[in-house]
């Protein structure tokens, strides 16, 4: 398939597939994987209420609301930089990706800014299971923004230098990061804001 | 790069960052003794999977993909979110 095929068919064809089947049965299985977590820990949070709803006060809910937002914002620019190469802006398409890894290079240092003050404080994984959850599937979801911001940088290499961008490859890089959003809105959810 | 404002996905934008301090402001933490809440619990997680099916339909555009990508996706959150408020309601 062309450059030009692709650009016309997302918005004519209702049936057309953004990136590869490789990538989406990697992100439905990570989405299932995140999902069974996402039970466990609620199995636990009910078994212990108490301990959990006593240890999510320490929790920083204006940097989690804050990442949220930079996430967001994030996701938005590789949407727009994903269209703009459909449509042979390959400029545009180079200023909204490096707009969205800088943002989405906003995350793990606002992950550390929020860490670090409450290790310090003596909240460590080893304090209880609600802090073991918290900072596992926090930390696993960090290792996926670190991997989509090597992605993305690679995307954007192929943007600059390639003769033709690979329109796929920008698609898959561009769906996984979305991925990486929507795992940390439920994040968001259970350990920050629900009680 | 001004004409992206008015591109469609930067209203989907504005939505899910508008709901995501509406959920802030519903499950703020004021004081150092949190209480349970079902109706807390509830709308955070309801807000929660809206922002999931606009990100999944809007920007991996799951809308206009195929129907097996669709009901794999949309049944994802379909299945997730009253799974969790059950087991939430059930397990104590």
């Amino acid at each position: 398939m062309t450059i030009s095929q692709v650009g016309q068919a997302p918005r004519t064809r209702a049936d057309y597939l953004p990136g590869d089947h490789g990538m989406w049965f990697f992100i439905v299985g990570d989405l299932l994987i995140f999902g069974v977590y996402f039970l466990c820990y609620m199995v636990y949070r009910g078994q212990n209420l108490d301990v959990f709803l006593y240890s999510q006060q320490f929790l920083s809910q204006g940097i989690g609301v804050a990442n949220t937002i930079v996430l967001l914002t994030s996701s938005l620019f590789v949407a727009l930089a994903t269209e703009a190469v459909r449509e042979h802006k390959i400029r545009d398409a180079g200023r909204l990706l490096s707009l969205a890894i800088v943002l989405g290079a906003l995350f793990p240092v606002l992950k550390m800014v929020e860490w670090i003050p409450k290790i310090s404080a003596g909240h460590t994984p080893g304090e209880n299971l609600f802090f073991m959850y918290y900072y596992v599937m926090t930390g696993l979801h960090l290792l996926h923004v670190l991997l989509g911001l090597c992605i993305m940088a690679f995307m954007l290499r192929n943007l600059r230098q390639a003769a033709q961008p690979d329109i796929k490859f920008i698609e898959i890089g561009a769906i996984y990061w979305h991925m990486v959003d929507v795992l940390w809105l439920v994040l968001l959810a259970v350990f920050y804001l629900m009680r | 790069m001004i004409a992206y404002l008015k591109n469609p996905l930067t209203t989907v934008w504005a939505i899910l960052s508008l709901i995501t301090v509406a959920a802030w402001l519903i499950g703020r933490n004021v004081g150092t003794d949190l209480q349970p809440s079902h109706a807390v619990t509830l709308s955070v997680l309801l807000i929660a999977a809206a922002k999931a099916q606009l990100v999944i339909m809007y920007f991996m555009e799951v809308r206009s993909a195929p129907r097996w990508l669709k009901r794999v996706a949309y049944g994802w959150v379909l299945v997730l979110f009253p799974l969790l408020y059950l087991t939430n309601q059930l397990v104590n």
